[in-house]
Protein backbone atom coordinates (compact mmCIF):
# COMPACT_ATOMS: atom_id res chain seq x y z
CA UNK A 1 0.00 0.00 0.00
CA UNK A 2 1.50 3.25 -0.79
CA UNK A 3 2.54 6.06 1.99
CA UNK A 4 -0.08 8.93 1.97
CA UNK A 5 0.84 12.08 0.80
CA UNK A 6 -0.56 14.90 -1.81
CA UNK A 7 0.83 17.30 -4.44
CA UNK A 8 -1.91 20.41 -5.06
CA UNK A 9 -1.19 22.73 -7.09
CA UNK A 10 -2.86 26.69 -7.03
CA UNK A 11 -2.66 29.32 -9.08
CA UNK A 12 -1.54 32.62 -7.95
CA UNK A 13 -1.38 36.23 -10.03
CA UNK A 14 1.66 37.14 -11.36
CA UNK A 15 3.28 40.79 -11.46
CA UNK A 16 3.84 40.32 -15.31
CA UNK A 17 1.51 38.16 -18.05
CA UNK A 18 4.29 36.53 -20.15
CA UNK A 19 5.03 35.01 -16.70
CA UNK A 20 2.94 31.73 -14.44
CA UNK A 21 3.26 31.23 -10.82
CA UNK A 22 2.01 28.30 -8.83
CA UNK A 23 2.24 27.13 -5.08
CA UNK A 24 2.72 23.64 -5.49
CA UNK A 25 2.05 22.03 -1.56
CA UNK A 26 3.72 19.11 -0.26
CA UNK A 27 1.98 16.94 2.14
CA UNK A 28 2.65 13.17 3.90
CA UNK A 29 5.81 11.24 3.14
CA UNK A 30 7.72 10.87 -0.07
CA UNK A 31 8.94 7.47 -0.73
CA UNK A 32 9.74 4.73 -2.75
CA UNK A 33 5.56 3.51 -3.14
CA UNK A 34 4.18 7.00 -4.26
CA UNK A 35 6.95 8.96 -5.27
CA UNK A 36 6.74 8.08 -9.24
CA UNK A 37 3.33 9.18 -8.98
CA UNK A 38 3.46 11.96 -7.08
CA UNK A 39 6.10 13.55 -9.27
CA UNK A 40 4.40 12.42 -12.76
CA UNK A 41 2.47 15.57 -11.44
CA UNK A 42 4.83 18.50 -11.53
CA UNK A 43 5.77 16.81 -14.38
CA UNK A 44 2.81 17.54 -16.67
CA UNK A 45 3.07 21.12 -15.20
CA UNK A 46 6.47 21.45 -16.78
CA UNK A 47 4.69 20.19 -20.03
CA UNK A 48 2.05 22.19 -20.01
CA UNK A 49 3.64 25.17 -19.25
CA UNK A 50 6.90 25.02 -21.12
CA UNK A 51 8.26 28.76 -20.72
CA UNK A 52 8.46 30.57 -17.86
CA UNK A 53 7.02 28.88 -15.47
CA UNK A 54 7.19 29.44 -11.36
CA UNK A 55 7.07 27.54 -8.72
CA UNK A 56 6.62 27.65 -5.08
CA UNK A 57 6.94 24.79 -3.23
CA UNK A 58 5.45 24.99 0.01
CA UNK A 59 6.94 21.70 2.19
CA UNK A 60 5.33 22.87 5.49
CA UNK A 61 3.40 20.08 5.76
CA UNK A 62 5.96 18.07 3.71
CA UNK A 63 7.40 15.17 6.67
CA UNK A 64 9.82 12.77 4.47
CA UNK A 65 11.93 12.66 1.35
CA UNK A 66 13.66 9.47 -0.15
CA UNK A 67 16.68 9.86 -2.42
CA UNK A 68 14.71 9.67 -5.23
CA UNK A 69 11.85 12.78 -4.80
CA UNK A 70 15.57 14.53 -4.31
CA UNK A 71 16.47 13.28 -7.80
CA UNK A 72 12.94 14.58 -9.29
CA UNK A 73 13.48 18.05 -7.26
CA UNK A 74 16.88 18.41 -9.18
CA UNK A 75 15.54 17.72 -12.70
CA UNK A 76 12.55 19.98 -12.10
CA UNK A 77 14.96 22.16 -11.25
CA UNK A 78 16.98 22.02 -14.46
CA UNK A 79 13.81 21.24 -16.80
CA UNK A 80 12.14 25.07 -15.01
CA UNK A 81 15.27 26.87 -15.46
CA UNK A 82 16.19 25.86 -18.79
CA UNK A 83 12.84 27.21 -19.97
CA UNK A 84 13.20 30.95 -18.01
CA UNK A 85 11.65 29.66 -15.14
CA UNK A 86 12.35 29.68 -11.57
CA UNK A 87 11.81 27.18 -8.65
CA UNK A 88 11.61 28.29 -4.45
CA UNK A 89 10.92 26.58 -1.77
CA UNK A 90 9.23 27.77 1.24
CA UNK A 91 8.70 27.00 4.52
CA UNK A 92 10.85 24.03 4.85
CA UNK A 93 10.98 21.47 7.77
CA UNK A 94 14.26 21.79 9.50
CA UNK A 95 15.44 17.61 8.97
CA UNK A 96 14.39 17.75 5.21
CA UNK A 97 16.46 20.82 5.08
CA UNK A 98 19.17 19.65 6.59
CA UNK A 99 19.33 17.01 3.81
CA UNK A 100 19.18 19.64 0.85
CA UNK A 101 22.18 21.77 2.29
CA UNK A 102 24.30 18.49 2.74
CA UNK A 103 23.15 17.68 -1.39
CA UNK A 104 24.22 21.00 -2.27
CA UNK A 105 20.10 21.59 -3.25
CA UNK A 106 20.25 24.57 -1.46
CA UNK A 107 23.08 26.41 -3.71
CA UNK A 108 20.47 25.96 -6.39
CA UNK A 109 16.65 26.42 -5.08
CA UNK A 110 16.50 29.51 -2.50
CA UNK A 111 14.47 28.42 0.27
CA UNK A 112 11.83 30.91 2.65
CA UNK A 113 10.86 30.62 5.50
CA UNK A 114 7.64 31.45 4.75
CA UNK A 115 4.85 31.90 1.43
CA UNK A 116 4.91 35.32 1.32
CA UNK A 117 8.81 36.28 0.80
CA UNK A 118 8.83 32.82 -1.35
CA UNK A 119 6.20 35.13 -3.51
CA UNK A 120 8.00 38.22 -3.20
CA UNK A 121 11.33 36.36 -4.32
CA UNK A 122 9.52 35.00 -7.01
CA UNK A 123 7.80 38.34 -8.31
CA UNK A 124 10.95 40.53 -7.78
CA UNK A 125 13.90 38.27 -9.65
CA UNK A 126 16.42 40.75 -8.78
CA UNK A 127 16.18 41.21 -5.40
CA UNK B 1 79.71 -30.27 -4.45
CA UNK B 2 78.84 -29.55 -0.48
CA UNK B 3 75.73 -30.03 0.40
CA UNK B 4 75.77 -26.90 2.55
CA UNK B 5 77.27 -24.96 -0.04
CA UNK B 6 74.59 -25.80 -2.38
CA UNK B 7 71.69 -25.18 0.22
CA UNK B 8 74.13 -21.46 0.53
CA UNK B 9 74.15 -21.12 -3.67
CA UNK B 10 70.66 -21.73 -3.64
CA UNK B 11 69.63 -19.34 -0.67
CA UNK B 12 71.44 -16.70 -2.51
CA UNK B 13 69.90 -17.03 -5.54
CA UNK B 14 66.82 -17.11 -4.14
CA UNK B 15 67.12 -13.85 -1.84
CA UNK B 16 68.19 -12.01 -4.99
CA UNK B 17 64.64 -11.81 -6.56
CA UNK B 18 62.45 -11.51 -2.90
CA UNK B 19 64.51 -8.65 -2.25
CA UNK B 20 64.38 -6.95 -5.70
CA UNK B 21 60.79 -7.39 -5.86
CA UNK B 22 60.25 -6.00 -1.56
CA UNK B 23 62.17 -2.83 -2.96
CA UNK B 24 59.93 -2.34 -6.27
CA UNK B 25 56.78 -2.85 -3.84
CA UNK B 26 58.10 -0.64 -0.88
CA UNK B 27 60.79 1.84 -2.19
CA UNK B 28 59.74 5.17 -1.23
CA UNK B 29 56.94 4.13 1.03
CA UNK B 30 57.05 4.16 4.71
CA UNK B 31 57.18 0.49 5.99
CA UNK B 32 57.18 -1.16 9.76
CA UNK B 33 60.51 -3.67 8.56
CA UNK B 34 60.14 -5.47 11.31
CA UNK B 35 56.70 -6.51 10.95
CA UNK B 36 57.21 -7.23 6.94
CA UNK B 37 60.35 -9.48 8.41
CA UNK B 38 57.52 -11.50 10.15
CA UNK B 39 55.07 -11.45 7.29
CA UNK B 40 58.09 -13.03 5.08
CA UNK B 41 58.77 -15.59 7.45
CA UNK B 42 55.35 -16.47 7.43
CA UNK B 43 55.21 -16.91 4.18
CA UNK B 44 58.43 -18.76 4.76
CA UNK B 45 56.66 -21.46 7.33
CA UNK B 46 53.59 -21.90 4.85
CA UNK B 47 56.03 -23.90 2.58
CA UNK B 48 57.15 -25.90 5.70
CA UNK B 49 53.40 -26.25 6.32
CA UNK B 50 53.18 -27.64 2.80
CA UNK B 51 55.84 -30.04 3.71
CA UNK B 52 54.57 -31.30 6.84
CA UNK B 53 51.14 -32.22 5.43
CA UNK B 54 52.76 -33.67 2.58
CA UNK B 55 54.86 -36.05 5.20
CA UNK B 56 51.50 -37.22 7.20
CA UNK B 57 49.62 -38.10 3.79
CA UNK B 58 52.84 -40.12 3.26
CA UNK B 59 52.40 -41.64 6.96
CA UNK B 60 48.63 -41.86 6.22
CA UNK B 61 48.09 -42.35 2.15
CA UNK B 62 44.37 -42.93 2.94
CA UNK B 63 44.03 -39.12 3.03
CA UNK B 64 46.19 -37.94 0.37
CA UNK B 65 44.38 -36.33 -2.08
CA UNK B 66 46.68 -36.69 -4.74
CA UNK B 67 46.74 -39.93 -4.16
CA UNK B 68 43.08 -40.32 -4.83
CA UNK B 69 43.61 -38.07 -7.83
CA UNK B 70 46.30 -40.46 -9.39
CA UNK B 71 44.49 -43.38 -8.43
CA UNK B 72 41.15 -42.27 -9.77
CA UNK B 73 41.19 -39.88 -12.88
CA UNK B 74 43.31 -41.87 -16.02
CA UNK B 75 42.86 -39.11 -18.50
CA UNK B 76 46.08 -36.71 -18.81
CA UNK B 77 43.99 -33.56 -18.81
CA UNK B 78 42.09 -33.72 -16.12
CA UNK B 79 44.34 -35.29 -14.38
CA UNK B 80 46.24 -32.41 -14.55
CA UNK B 81 43.71 -30.05 -14.05
CA UNK B 82 42.66 -31.99 -10.55
CA UNK B 83 46.44 -31.97 -9.51
CA UNK B 84 46.62 -28.32 -10.03
CA UNK B 85 44.08 -27.06 -8.24
CA UNK B 86 45.02 -29.33 -5.35
CA UNK B 87 47.80 -27.52 -5.26
CA UNK B 88 46.12 -24.16 -6.13
CA UNK B 89 43.80 -24.73 -3.02
CA UNK B 90 47.07 -26.11 -0.67
CA UNK B 91 48.80 -23.36 -1.40
CA UNK B 92 46.97 -20.49 -1.60
CA UNK B 93 45.06 -21.40 1.61
CA UNK B 94 48.74 -21.77 3.87
CA UNK B 95 49.41 -18.51 2.35
CA UNK B 96 47.02 -16.69 3.56
CA UNK B 97 46.26 -18.31 7.02
CA UNK B 98 50.03 -16.84 7.81
CA UNK B 99 48.60 -13.73 7.08
CA UNK B 100 45.34 -14.33 8.80
CA UNK B 101 47.19 -15.26 11.74
CA UNK B 102 49.30 -12.57 12.24
CA UNK B 103 46.97 -9.96 11.16
CA UNK B 104 44.55 -11.42 14.03
CA UNK B 105 47.22 -11.00 16.86
CA UNK B 106 48.42 -7.13 15.61
CA UNK B 107 46.48 -4.34 14.62
CA UNK B 108 48.65 -5.22 10.78
CA UNK B 109 45.62 -4.03 7.81
CA UNK B 110 44.26 -0.57 8.20
CA UNK B 111 43.46 -0.18 4.56
CA UNK B 112 42.55 -2.75 1.72
CA UNK B 113 45.62 -1.82 0.29
CA UNK B 114 47.55 -3.28 3.25
CA UNK B 115 45.80 -6.33 3.02
CA UNK B 116 46.89 -6.62 -0.46
CA UNK B 117 50.87 -5.59 -0.07
CA UNK B 118 51.27 -7.46 2.72
CA UNK B 119 49.17 -10.56 0.76
CA UNK B 120 52.15 -9.75 -1.57
CA UNK B 121 54.97 -10.11 0.93
CA UNK B 122 53.77 -13.42 2.28
CA UNK B 123 53.41 -14.84 -1.02
CA UNK B 124 57.32 -13.38 -1.84
CA UNK B 125 58.14 -15.07 1.54
CA UNK B 126 56.50 -18.81 0.51
CA UNK B 127 58.22 -18.21 -3.33
CA UNK B 128 61.32 -17.38 -1.53
CA UNK B 129 61.59 -20.79 0.12
CA UNK B 130 59.61 -22.65 -2.89
CA UNK B 131 62.92 -21.25 -5.50
CA UNK B 132 65.20 -22.50 -2.70
CA UNK B 133 64.80 -26.02 -3.37
CA UNK B 134 64.33 -25.58 -7.15
CA UNK B 135 67.48 -23.86 -7.56
CA UNK B 136 68.62 -26.52 -5.45
CA UNK B 137 67.45 -29.54 -7.59
CA UNK B 138 68.63 -27.83 -10.85
CA UNK B 139 72.03 -27.19 -9.82
CA UNK B 140 72.22 -30.69 -9.01
CA UNK B 141 70.81 -32.16 -12.09
CA UNK B 142 71.12 -29.61 -15.38
CA UNK B 143 73.76 -27.75 -17.02
CA UNK B 144 74.77 -24.35 -15.90
CA UNK B 145 72.41 -22.71 -18.73
CA UNK B 146 68.98 -24.50 -17.37
CA UNK B 147 69.83 -22.65 -14.08
CA UNK B 148 70.64 -19.25 -15.46
CA UNK B 149 67.05 -20.37 -17.46
CA UNK B 150 65.13 -21.56 -14.01
CA UNK B 151 66.33 -18.85 -12.27
CA UNK B 152 65.34 -16.13 -14.34
CA UNK B 153 62.16 -17.81 -14.87
CA UNK B 154 61.76 -18.33 -11.37
CA UNK B 155 62.47 -15.27 -10.18
CA UNK B 156 60.46 -12.97 -12.15
CA UNK B 157 57.31 -15.13 -13.10
CA UNK B 158 56.83 -17.17 -10.82
CA UNK B 159 57.46 -15.18 -8.33
CA UNK B 160 55.39 -12.31 -9.82
CA UNK B 161 52.65 -15.16 -10.22
CA UNK B 162 52.42 -16.07 -6.29
CA UNK B 163 52.45 -12.40 -5.68
CA UNK B 164 49.37 -12.09 -7.90
CA UNK B 165 47.83 -14.83 -6.62
CA UNK B 166 48.10 -13.61 -3.22
CA UNK B 167 47.61 -10.00 -4.44
CA UNK B 168 44.22 -10.72 -5.60
CA UNK B 169 43.20 -12.90 -2.65
CA UNK B 170 44.26 -10.07 -0.14
CA UNK B 171 42.30 -7.45 -1.87
CA UNK B 172 39.49 -9.76 -1.56
CA UNK B 173 40.39 -9.75 2.22
CA UNK B 174 40.77 -6.52 2.48
CA UNK B 175 37.07 -5.86 1.31
CA UNK B 176 35.96 -8.71 3.55
CA UNK B 177 37.85 -7.29 6.68
CA UNK B 178 36.34 -4.10 6.15
CA UNK B 179 32.64 -5.53 4.90
CA UNK B 180 30.76 -3.80 7.92
CA UNK B 181 31.32 -0.34 5.97
CA UNK B 182 32.19 -1.96 2.72
CA UNK B 183 29.12 -4.25 2.46
CA UNK B 184 26.99 -0.53 3.27
CA UNK B 185 28.66 1.03 0.21
CA UNK B 186 27.43 -1.90 -1.71
CA UNK B 187 24.16 -1.98 -0.46
CA UNK B 188 23.36 2.04 -1.55
CA UNK B 189 24.87 1.74 -4.59
CA UNK B 190 22.16 -0.83 -5.37
CA UNK B 191 24.19 -3.83 -6.03
CA UNK B 192 22.59 -7.40 -4.66
CA UNK B 193 24.44 -10.24 -3.92
CA UNK B 194 22.15 -13.36 -4.06
CA UNK B 195 25.16 -15.42 -2.21
CA UNK B 196 25.25 -13.37 0.58
CA UNK B 197 21.45 -13.71 1.01
CA UNK B 198 22.06 -17.53 0.61
CA UNK B 199 24.47 -17.33 3.23
CA UNK B 200 22.90 -14.91 5.36
CA UNK B 201 19.87 -17.38 5.51
CA UNK B 202 21.95 -20.61 5.56
CA UNK B 203 23.80 -19.65 8.34
CA UNK B 204 21.84 -17.49 10.37
CA UNK B 205 24.20 -14.51 10.26
CA UNK B 206 24.39 -11.43 10.01
CA UNK B 207 24.72 -9.43 6.64
CA UNK B 208 28.03 -7.96 7.16
CA UNK B 209 29.22 -11.49 8.19
CA UNK B 210 28.04 -12.96 5.34
CA UNK B 211 29.69 -10.69 3.56
CA UNK B 212 32.68 -11.14 4.84
CA UNK B 213 32.62 -14.91 4.64
CA UNK B 214 31.36 -14.24 0.79
CA UNK B 215 34.07 -11.78 -0.27
CA UNK B 216 37.13 -14.71 1.15
CA UNK B 217 35.64 -17.77 -0.44
CA UNK B 218 35.40 -15.72 -3.37
CA UNK B 219 39.37 -14.13 -3.17
CA UNK B 220 40.03 -17.88 -2.53
CA UNK B 221 38.51 -18.86 -5.24
CA UNK B 222 40.10 -17.02 -7.75
CA UNK B 223 43.03 -17.23 -6.36
CA UNK B 224 43.18 -21.20 -7.01
CA UNK B 225 41.77 -20.74 -10.34
CA UNK B 226 44.41 -18.07 -11.00
CA UNK B 227 47.38 -20.81 -9.64
CA UNK B 228 45.93 -24.00 -11.29
CA UNK B 229 45.38 -22.10 -14.66
CA UNK B 230 49.48 -21.19 -14.41
CA UNK B 231 50.54 -24.32 -13.42
CA UNK B 232 48.37 -26.27 -16.08
CA UNK B 233 49.90 -23.99 -18.68
CA UNK B 234 53.45 -24.47 -17.47
CA UNK B 235 53.26 -28.21 -17.21
CA UNK B 236 51.59 -27.97 -20.86
CA UNK B 237 54.79 -25.73 -21.61
CA UNK B 238 52.20 -22.69 -23.14
CA UNK B 239 54.62 -20.37 -22.20
CA UNK B 240 53.51 -17.39 -23.67
CA UNK B 241 50.07 -17.44 -22.32
CA UNK B 242 51.92 -17.67 -18.99
CA UNK B 243 53.85 -14.94 -19.52
CA UNK B 244 50.34 -12.67 -20.74
CA UNK B 245 48.92 -14.11 -17.71
CA UNK B 246 51.33 -12.61 -15.00
CA UNK B 247 51.87 -8.67 -17.14
CA UNK B 248 48.17 -8.52 -16.98
CA UNK B 249 47.40 -9.54 -13.59
CA UNK B 250 50.66 -7.86 -12.55
CA UNK B 251 49.30 -3.84 -14.53
CA UNK B 252 45.65 -5.63 -12.17
CA UNK B 253 47.17 -5.27 -9.04
CA UNK B 254 49.04 -1.74 -9.42
CA UNK B 255 46.23 -0.65 -10.91
CA UNK B 256 44.37 -1.59 -7.54
CA UNK B 257 47.22 -0.38 -5.49
CA UNK B 258 47.01 2.88 -7.42
CA UNK B 259 43.37 3.52 -6.56
CA UNK B 260 42.50 5.90 -3.53
CA UNK B 261 39.94 3.96 -2.49
CA UNK B 262 42.46 1.30 -1.41
CA UNK B 263 44.28 3.60 0.45
CA UNK B 264 41.45 4.80 2.98
CA UNK B 265 42.41 4.05 6.44
CA UNK B 266 39.32 1.82 7.49
CA UNK B 267 40.26 0.75 10.79
CA UNK B 268 38.47 3.39 13.11
CA UNK B 269 39.02 3.41 16.82
CA UNK B 270 35.41 3.22 18.24
CA UNK B 271 36.33 5.46 21.43
CA UNK B 272 37.84 8.18 19.02
CA UNK B 273 35.03 8.29 16.46
CA UNK B 274 33.20 11.40 16.14
CA UNK B 275 29.51 11.48 16.13
CA UNK B 276 27.12 12.56 13.33
CA UNK B 277 25.60 15.93 13.35
CA UNK B 278 22.75 14.59 11.36
CA UNK B 279 20.05 12.40 11.95
CA UNK B 280 20.53 8.78 10.67
CA UNK B 281 17.02 8.51 9.00
CA UNK B 282 18.24 11.69 6.98
CA UNK B 283 21.79 10.59 6.25
CA UNK B 284 21.06 7.48 4.67
CA UNK B 285 18.38 9.36 2.60
CA UNK B 286 21.78 11.21 1.30
CA UNK B 287 23.79 7.95 0.94
CA UNK B 288 21.14 6.65 -0.90
CA UNK B 289 21.00 9.38 -3.36
CA UNK B 290 25.09 9.34 -3.40
CA UNK B 291 24.63 5.72 -4.41
CA UNK B 292 22.01 6.25 -7.07
CA UNK B 293 24.05 9.42 -8.73
CA UNK B 294 27.17 7.39 -8.37
CA UNK B 295 25.89 4.33 -10.71
CA UNK B 296 24.52 7.67 -12.90
CA UNK B 297 28.33 8.15 -13.03
CA UNK B 298 27.27 11.78 -11.69
CA UNK B 299 31.11 11.52 -9.42
CA UNK B 300 31.12 15.53 -9.50
CA UNK B 301 28.54 15.59 -7.37
CA UNK B 302 28.98 12.52 -5.35
CA UNK B 303 32.55 14.14 -4.14
CA UNK B 304 30.60 17.62 -3.72
CA UNK B 305 27.96 15.68 -1.49
CA UNK B 306 30.29 13.56 0.67
CA UNK B 307 32.65 16.27 1.26
CA UNK B 308 29.45 18.09 2.76
CA UNK B 309 28.30 15.04 4.50
CA UNK B 310 31.27 14.69 6.05
CA UNK B 311 31.62 17.77 7.99
CA UNK B 312 28.26 16.81 9.69
CA UNK B 313 29.25 13.22 9.84
CA UNK B 314 33.30 13.04 9.94
CA UNK B 315 34.33 9.62 10.99
CA UNK B 316 31.53 7.99 8.66
CA UNK B 317 33.37 5.28 6.18
CA UNK B 318 31.13 4.53 3.83
CA UNK B 319 30.95 8.83 3.05
CA UNK B 320 34.85 7.91 2.73
CA UNK B 321 34.61 5.18 0.37
CA UNK B 322 32.26 7.10 -1.91
CA UNK B 323 34.21 10.16 -2.15
CA UNK B 324 37.37 8.24 -2.84
CA UNK B 325 35.79 5.92 -5.05
CA UNK B 326 34.12 9.12 -7.05
CA UNK B 327 38.18 10.83 -7.13
CA UNK B 328 39.08 7.51 -8.72
CA UNK B 329 36.88 7.65 -11.27
CA UNK B 330 37.71 11.28 -12.13
CA UNK B 331 41.08 10.86 -11.91
CA UNK B 332 42.77 11.24 -15.23
CA UNK B 333 46.06 9.83 -14.57
CA UNK B 334 43.62 6.31 -13.67
CA UNK B 335 44.95 3.86 -15.79
CA UNK B 336 41.86 1.59 -16.30
CA UNK B 337 40.50 5.38 -17.06
CA UNK B 338 42.71 5.42 -19.92
CA UNK B 339 42.61 2.22 -21.24
CA UNK B 340 39.13 2.75 -21.39
CA UNK B 341 39.06 6.36 -22.51
CA UNK B 342 41.91 4.86 -25.25
CA UNK B 343 39.88 1.51 -26.50
CA UNK B 344 36.01 3.17 -26.31
CA UNK B 345 35.19 6.49 -27.15
CA UNK B 346 37.46 9.51 -26.60
CA UNK B 347 34.71 11.81 -25.29
CA UNK B 348 33.60 9.36 -22.35
CA UNK B 349 34.52 12.61 -20.07
CA UNK B 350 31.65 14.01 -21.45
CA UNK B 351 29.42 10.94 -19.99
CA UNK B 352 30.18 11.90 -16.58
CA UNK B 353 27.21 14.21 -16.06
CA UNK B 354 26.50 16.13 -12.96
CA UNK B 355 23.38 18.09 -12.46
CA UNK B 356 24.01 19.99 -9.40
CA UNK B 357 27.35 21.03 -10.26
CA UNK B 358 26.74 22.35 -13.85
CA UNK B 359 23.76 24.52 -12.76
CA UNK B 360 25.78 26.12 -10.34
CA UNK B 361 28.38 26.89 -12.28
CA UNK B 362 25.99 27.99 -14.93
CA UNK B 363 24.67 30.29 -12.46
CA UNK B 364 27.89 31.53 -10.90
CA UNK B 365 29.00 32.84 -14.68
CA UNK B 366 25.71 34.15 -14.93
CA UNK B 367 26.09 35.99 -11.97
CA UNK B 368 29.87 37.30 -12.93
CA UNK B 369 28.42 38.42 -16.39
CA UNK B 370 25.56 40.36 -14.31
CA UNK B 371 28.11 41.85 -12.05
CA UNK B 372 30.38 42.89 -15.44
CA UNK B 373 26.87 44.88 -16.70
CA UNK B 374 26.76 45.83 -13.07
CA UNK B 375 30.33 47.74 -13.19
CA UNK B 376 29.57 48.54 -16.86
CA UNK B 377 26.70 50.76 -16.02
CA UNK B 378 28.50 52.06 -12.88
CA UNK B 379 31.95 53.29 -14.73
CA UNK B 380 29.04 54.73 -17.58
CA UNK B 381 27.59 56.84 -14.78
CA UNK B 382 30.79 58.10 -13.35
CA UNK B 383 32.04 58.97 -16.86
CA UNK B 384 28.41 60.97 -17.62
CA UNK B 385 28.62 62.43 -13.93
CA UNK B 386 32.59 63.54 -14.60
CA UNK B 387 31.22 65.01 -18.26
CA UNK B 388 28.33 66.77 -16.57
CA UNK B 389 30.56 68.01 -13.79
CA UNK B 390 33.01 69.96 -16.25
CA UNK B 391 30.57 71.41 -18.53
CA UNK B 392 29.87 72.77 -14.58
CA UNK B 393 32.78 74.02 -14.11
CA UNK B 394 33.40 75.60 -17.76
CA UNK B 395 30.29 77.75 -16.89
CA UNK B 396 31.27 78.78 -13.73
CA UNK B 397 34.57 79.45 -14.89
Amino acid sequence: MATPATVTIEDIESSSPDMTVKIVKFTGQLDESNVDEKAQAIYDLIEKVPRNLNLIFDFSELEYMNSKSIGYLTDWYGKVYENGGKIVIAQTRPNILDILQVVGLTQLIKTFPTIDEAKFAISHPAS
Amino acid sequence: MNIIMLWVISGVLAVIPAVIWLYIIFSGKKSDKKMLALIFSGGILAVITVFIIQYIWLIVPGIDPFLWIKNNISDPTYYYAGLFIMVGIMEELVKQMMLRYIDSKTVLIQTINDSIKFSLVAALGFAFAENIIYFKTVIIVAPIQEVVVTFLFRSIFTACAHMLFSGIFGYFFGIAKFSLDISKDRHWEGKVYLWVHLIRNTFKIPYAQAFKEYKILEGLLIAIILHATFDYMLQMNQILPVILLVILGYAYLKYLLNRKAGNLILLTDISKKKSSSMAKKDTDVVLQLVGMWFEQKKYVDVMHICERLLERDPDNNVVKLFKAKAMDKLDPNNPYRKILTTIFSKKRGEQEKNTIDYYRRKKEVEQKKLTKEKKEKLFRFIEDKKKEDEETFKINV
